[in-house]
């Protein structure tokens, strides 16, 4: 009797299907702690509930394609747009209603809104105040300048803001010049490249190194701790003949076997709201995507620095290419 | 008596067949992400094959090579010192020197991985530390062969102590003392008469910490070692190039056969034999000196394989507590953790009995090329199991996706080898006429099974049980794939939480993976004193 009731517990526990039908399903890259007071909000004003399904944002795209029709998953929210655009390529997307998709500038989005962005980030330049001899820098590519030895940091390779950002520098000025920028950092960086863009900062900020290649909010995170650290941004690339800023995106698309269609455009709708567009960005300091909802204030205003004009679309699309370059330096 | 007889004749003819049909169909699962690799593999063209040869395998075999060399000669020195000490001497706190050798099994390289990168910062205990003893200089970096080598030694060398102690306590005494009248010292008795016979155990401790260096995924890809395993984890998970994993991985594959045909060549070439007379030897009293050497080495090797580790895990957890990040949630973590093994252990448990029974009955090349299929598991890294496993799910059962049956299929074909082994020994006491006698005394085959096989075997299976439930609770890169839609266990919240740089939550959810094989080591621990 007894073992008959294990038996029994042991087998429906093997078929059991953890997910609840009614329940939202979101594979989410973003943080747990950036996307979780969102989805509450959510939850609070529609009464769907969510499960959050948290991993990488790469991961997650090979999981929904490995999955195919399968997939429990109604919604991909990715860090990084190269992630959205590749899922796009797959097919593995369902477009939005242009209805709700309009409110997102163009560039921000998919072609056939198959993604929506969400958030944007601007690579910048962190910059020790108390160094002087490293003013003359003023574009990512007086990054391999040789009085910068020892004094550059910049993530390893596999970071996903990155490679968005080499993708952009690598549109923008073509593959040999990118080629060539690669390789002096790679001798600036002097053996040591950082695993967490924090720690670009926080060595930034101590002096250890003068210059940094960042996520504008990371700036803002570390001076909300340390708000005397001897800091600063540098917007670079800014003159007539500069190339701007990489931008990069998170964004969020519907996946193309979701068996909760409704719900999950209503999840949409509402992180493209004006209200949700305020909270998903605000909590990281990024900027909405949304036009006229303001970022936070200390962060430079969109549209008063120029921008590199590289479709979002691009970094997945020229995601593999970049890999190819960044491996045939032999970057960290 | 003309009935008992043919019931002797169906044995014969009928069990063995149900016991190979049930074996096939395990080994038939097992071999999936195998069948799996070759098929993929095979798709790559000559010149797909060719740049991967040519750009990306020289690199990955020397990190690899090169990494597993470091690793071997480092869990050597550490693993063979502590049992030569605590077998040789009789010291005090020696029975609190074998636990601190074997306590550090308890940690996940991934979790040793994690800590020493946040000691070794500069706000870090060892940062500190450094900056303090050597100021001015640049505290050592661990994202690099050396702190890959540093965290798989700790995470690896109780299995060297545990196999060369085992071996040790058995060595007999007559061998030494011949040396010793014949002028030997010391130290030379050590290397020329000790050494020599401990070959077959240190060979096997070797080839166990070399076959977990070369599937290793959490520490390898939290330090950022191109290794083949992570290698091939990057080439599914960012590239999306399913093919070129599979390449990587059969050649992966043939790099551990290799290794095992070789290492099981020399254990066979090596072996000693004793009188059976001759007398154990006697562990001799420390003197003062020895006792503060000892001491020193082996607290050493204990402070930074797990009281650093333990203490770091305990002083964040406690601040976690103190802001009540220890929540139901986080239970919710801790109960799926022990669900998902409680039934991958089960599941392998009962997966590995046709297989074990069948080869001790049948003992031909059929049942002996089950077993070598059923060790696919351990030569195929985490990351590639697990995508074999989702692509022949929803290819052939799709109605079983997104439950845990996935996940436990999985655990099952990673740790079916262990579990194999674990039941082997007492499957074969059971010799076929205890079988014919129960059957002539008119049992059926349920009947037989319950009151004659599984009693004789329950020791074997119970320890198969434990090993599975340990391993499915530390496993990573599988769960992190294929388990269920938000199901969140341990290991992957020690992953997220890691990577967003929680300090706060990947210590209590590390420490209770420590708690909870604490008990399963000390299970096993007794049943090895108890021999």
């Amino acid at each position: 009797m007894k073992s008959g009731v294990t038996f029994l517990v042991f087998f429906s526990l093997l078929i059991s299907q953890y997910a609840q039908a009614e329940s939202l399903v979101v594979y989410s890259g973003r943080k747990d702690k950036f996307i979780k007071p969102v989805v509450a909000a959510f939850t609070k004003e529609t009464g769907i509930k969510v499960l959050l399904h948290s991993g990488s944002s790469t991961s997650l795209l090979n999981k929904l394609k490995l999955e195919g029709k399968n997939s429990q998953a109604d919604l991909y929210i990715s860090n990084d747009a190269g992630n959205l655009e590749k899922g796009k390529e797959m097919n593995l997307f369902l477009p939005v209603s242009a209805d709700i998709a309009k409110v997102i500038p163009q560039k921000l989005r998919a072609s056939d809104n198959s993604w929506i962005g969400l958030s944007a980030r601007a690579r910048v330049l962190v910059v020790n105040t108390n160094d002087k001899s490293v003013d003359f820098v003023k574009s990512v590519f007086d990054l391999v300048d040789p009085r910068l030895k020892g004094k550059l940091a910049i993530t390893h390779s596999g970071n996903g803001s990155y490679i968005a950002g080499v993708t952009v520098y690598m549109e923008s000025v073509g593959k040999k010049k990118t080629r060539e920028w690669l390789a002096g950092m790679k001798i600036n960086v002097d053996g040591k490249v950082f695993n967490k863009h924090s720690k670009i900062v926080k060595a930034v900020a101590k002096g250890k190194r003068s210059v940094g290649l960042v996520n504008h909010y990371y700036i803002y995170r570390h001076l909300k701790k340390y708000p005397k650290a001897p800091i600063k941004i540098v917007l670079p690339d800014q003159g007539k003949k500069d190339i701007g800023i990489a931008w990069n995106v998170a964004g969020i698309a519907m996946t193309k076997y979701s068996k909760n269609k409704k719900a999950a455009e209503r999840f949409v709708a509402f992180v493209t709201s004006e209200k949700g567009q305020y909270l998903f960005a605000n909590v990281n300091k990024e900027y909405p995507a949304r036009e006229g909802i303001a970022a936070a204030a200390e962060v430079p205003k969109a549209g008063s620095y120029k921008v590199a004009p590289v479709a979002m679309q691009v970094l997945g699309q020229q995601r593999n290419a970049t890999l190819d370059l960044i491996e045939s330096v032999g970057m960290p | 008596m003309a009935h008992s007889f043919i019931s002797v004749e169906k044995i014969k003819t009928r069990a063995p067949s149900l016991r190979g049909f049930l074996a096939l169909l395990v080994v038939l699962a097992a071999a999936v992400p195998l069948l799996f690799v070759l098929f993929s593999s095979g798709q790559l063209s000559l010149q797909q094959w060719l740049n991967l040869w040519s750009n990306r395998l020289p690199e990955l075999l020397w990190n690899t090579l090169s990494l597993a060399v470091f690793v071997a000669i480092g869990s050597m020195i550490l693993g063979v010192s502590a049992a030569w000490w605590i077998t040789r001497r009789e010291f005090p706190g020696r029975r609190i020197a074998i636990w601190l050798m074997v306590l550090p099994l308890t940690i996940p390289t991934y979790v040793f991985a994690h800590i020493y990168t946040i000691m070794l910062e500069e706000e870090g205990w060892l940062g500190q530390l450094w900056l303090t003893a050597f100021p001015g200089t640049a505290i050592p970096e661990i994202f690099n062969i050396f702190g890959v080598t540093l965290v798989l030694v700790l995470a690896g060398f109780s299995y060297v102590f545990l196999l060369v102690r085992d071996a040790l306590s058995r060595s007999q005494q007559d061998v030494e003392e011949a040396a010793r009248i014949h002028g030997a010292t010391p130290w030379q008795v050590f290397w020329r008469v000790n050494l020599p016979m401990l070959r077959p155990a240190i060979a096997a401790g070797i080839a166990l910490v070399v076959l977990h260096v070369l599937s290793d995924f959490g520490a390898v890809s939290m330090l950022r070692y191109q290794t083949f395993t992570l290698s091939i984890y990057l080439q599914m998970s960012s590239r999306f190039d399913f093919q070129a994993a599979a390449g990587l991985s059969l050649v992966l594959v043939t790099l551990s056969l290799t290794f095992m045909v070789l290492e099981r060549f020399f254990r066979n070439r090596q072996r000693y034999y004793g009188s059976g007379k001759s007398k154990k030897i006697a562990a001799r009293k420390a003197t003062y000196f020895e006792i503060i050497g000892i001491w020193f080495w082996l607290g050493l090797i204990a402070i930074f394989a797990f009281i650093l580790p333990i203490a770091w895990m305990l002083s964040w957890s406690w601040q976690a507590w103190q802001q009540d990040l220890i929540d139901a949630e986080f239970w919710g973590y801790v109960s799926n953790s022990l669900t998902v093994s409680a039934l991958a252990a089960t599941l392998t448990v009962i997966a590995a009995l046709p297989v074990a029974l069948y080869h001790a009955r049948e003992r031909s090349a059929v049942s002996q090329g089950f077993l070598y299929l059923s060790n696919v598991g351990f030569v195929l890294p985490g990351p590639v199991i697990a995508l074999g496993i989702l692509s022949f799910v929803i290819a052939v059962m799709p109605s079983i996706y997104g439950g845990m049956a996935v996940l436990a299929l999985a655990m099952m074909v990673r740790f079916l080898p262990l579990s194999i082994q674990a039941q082997e020994a007492a499957v074969q006491q059971l010799t076929p006429s205890i079988e014919q006698a129960a059957r002539s005394l008119g049992a059926n085959w349920y009947e037989n099974l319950r009151r004659v096989i599984l009693p004789i075997i329950k020791g074997g299976m119970a320890t198969a049980w434990v090993l599975v439930f340990i391993d499915t609770l530390k496993e990573l890169p599988a769960t992190l794939l294929l388990r269920p839609t938000g199901f969140d266990t341990l290991p992957v919240r020690i992953w997220i939480e890691a990577s967003e740089e929680m300090l706060e939550l990947a210590a209590p959810a590390s420490l209770m993976l420590v708690v909870g094989t604490l008990p399963v080591l000390w299970f096993l621990m007794r049943e090895k004193s108890g021999k």
